[in-house]
């Protein structure tokens, strides 16, 4: 999921658009999500930054579904949660209730309606991340807490574990193969084994792969401080128009919902 | 009393079943909290990082090469919780690695470098979120790593070394899992129960994957703690003269 997500950040029409434009397209449709709070807003905001995800920065379908649906698993557990009640004798308001053992479980119309308002909003914020994730990669976006005036090593801390991270997946993968085609992972226990070796052997490649790139850096004067060229980028004018066709129709669902 | 327990696990095992999609580490994901609770917690969570990332700071005054072994630290983290366990209830899960960050890096660094793993999971393989990004990082970079380093200093030298670090990750994990459930127990009490009800419900929910997480995460960092005493040892005592573990 994480080298999927990554690749189409960097491989969509609208890699080039101005991280800042994007962030605010997608901070606002989040926002209005949660302002508004109605199931039919929810709902648009879903609709609306789905097709934007897929038909304007062309991200394939398959993609942007496949990133909404692995949200989706917490999604459910919880919003069950939500729907049905726990109680020792059933509320008076239940649509239905079913005796489990001693326990009565049972659903109101307002727990189901919060539900399923839950559940709306939800997916129509989660979309809105999902829009932002897949077009935006995450140097563009650490480029913008640079504008944006974050703290210098906040930012440092994390272009260096996004560096770093890549680093050591490939790291992890070429160990998984090694052990897998040792058979170190055909029972529960040589799994549990492996893992351990896996966690600890990465920990110190982790640390020698720092202790290599400080001894390179310091070959080169470092001087205490990262420096990178700001990347430059383009303004859409159509998105800022397409922003502002789903605040106008989000905000026109909500008085008329 | 305990058979009313028993029947609550048996349901929620039932759940699970229906879900069989191997489950994270408990994030909340966005757009779930309302707006209130969302603001709340990044409330309660912004001290701890303001004192965190202050102590950071401090850190890189003094050795400024530091950084890299914290960028390469926050990146461990993000990739250990990306690493499969195998796990009792046969679904693979997913250690958080707060533990086991807390013990080497100490509470506070871990406050900042878990919220950084928290914002990666979210931005890269969406998971989380951003207006839950106070709430997850409540549960899982500040409790837990505390929880853990509180076990570790108060325990190690008292108890046998395996049983302070599993204890000290197992019950990281459990109180991610708990202060999560209490959160999302706060923000959607239950309508016949109240919070308590409400509290019971999620937590059996989600106590099904996330004990047996705990477990394993308990296990792992034992063996992980081991390997590293035998392979590491010159690595861990750096970490410590770096004045790392602040």
């Amino acid at each position: 999921m994480l080298r999927i997500i990554d690749q189409y950040a960097f491989a969509n029409r609208l890699r080039a658009v101005d991280p800042l434009q994007k962030t605010a397209l997608a901070g606002l449709t989040i926002l209005l999500c949660l302002a508004l709070d109605r199931p039919l807003v929810g709902w648009l905001a879903l609709g609306w930054m789905m097709a934007v995800t897929v038909w304007y920065a062309q991200v394939p379908l398959r993609v942007a579904g496949a990133v909404i649906g692995a949200e989706s698993a917490f999604l459910a557990l919880s919003v069950i949660g939500i729907a049905i009640s726990v109680g020792n004798e059933p509320p008076a308001t239940a649509l239905w209730a079913i005796p489990f053992g001693p326990l009565w479980l049972s659903a109101t119309g307002g727990s189901l309606q919060t539900a399923l308002h839950v559940l709306s909003r939800a997916l129509g914020s989660a979309a809105a991340l999902n829009f932002l994730i897949l077009t935006t990669p995450l140097i563009d976006l650490i480029e913008l807490l640079r504008r944006l005036r974050a703290p210098a090593l906040l930012i440092e801390l994390m272009a260096l574990s996004y560096r770093a991270l890549f680093v050591l997946l490939d790291t992890l993968d070429q160990m998984v193969t090694a052990q897998t085609a040792r058979l170190g992972y055909a029972s529960w226990r040589a799994t549990l084994r492996s893992s351990a070796l896996l966690g600890s052997r990465l920990f110190i490649v982790a640390y020698q792969r720092s202790q290599a790139l400080e001894v390179a850096l310091t070959a080169r004067g470092f001087a205490g401080e990262l420096r990178v060229l700001p990347l430059s980028y383009t303004v859409d004018r159509q998105l800022w128009l397409i922003g502002v066709m789903i605040a106008a129709s989000l905000v026109a669902a909500r008085w008329w919902s | 009393m305990k058979r009313r327990w028993l029947i609550v696990a048996l349901g929620a095992a039932v759940l699970i079943t229906f879900e069989a999609r191997p489950a994270y580490a408990m994030h909340i994901m966005e757009g779930f909290l309302p707006p209130l609770w969302a603001l709340v917690w990044f409330a309660v969570t912004i001290p701890f990082w303001v004192i965190g990332f202050r102590q950071l700071q401090r850190i890189v005054r003094e050795k400024p090469e530091v950084r890299l072994l914290l960028g390469f630290a926050a990146a461990f983290t993000f990739v250990l919780s990306a690493l499969k366990l195998p796990s009792v209830t046969g679904s693979s899960s997913h250690p958080t690695g707060t533990g086991l960050g807390a013990i080497l890096f100490g509470p506070w660094v871990m406050s900042v470098l878990g919220s950084i793993v928290l914002l990666f999971q979210a931005l890269l393989i969406a998971h989380g979120g951003l207006t839950t990004l106070g709430a997850n990082a409540f549960s899982m970079a500040v409790v837990g790593p505390f929880v853990a380093w509180l076990i570790w200093r108060g325990l190690a030298g008292r108890a046998p070394f395996w049983l302070v670090v599993f204890l000290a990750a197992a019950l990281a994990d459990l109180s991610t899992y708990v202060v999560t459930s209490l959160q999302l127990a706060l923000a959607f009490p239950d309508p016949a129960g109240g919070i308590l009800a409400a509290f019971a419900k999620f937590g059996a929910i989600f106590a099904v994957t996330q004990i047996p997480l705990a477990i394993s995460e308990g296990i792992l960092t034992v063996l992980i703690m081991n390997a590293l005493q035998t392979n590491a040892a010159a690595e861990l005592q750096a970490l410590a003269i770096k004045g790392v573990r602040a």
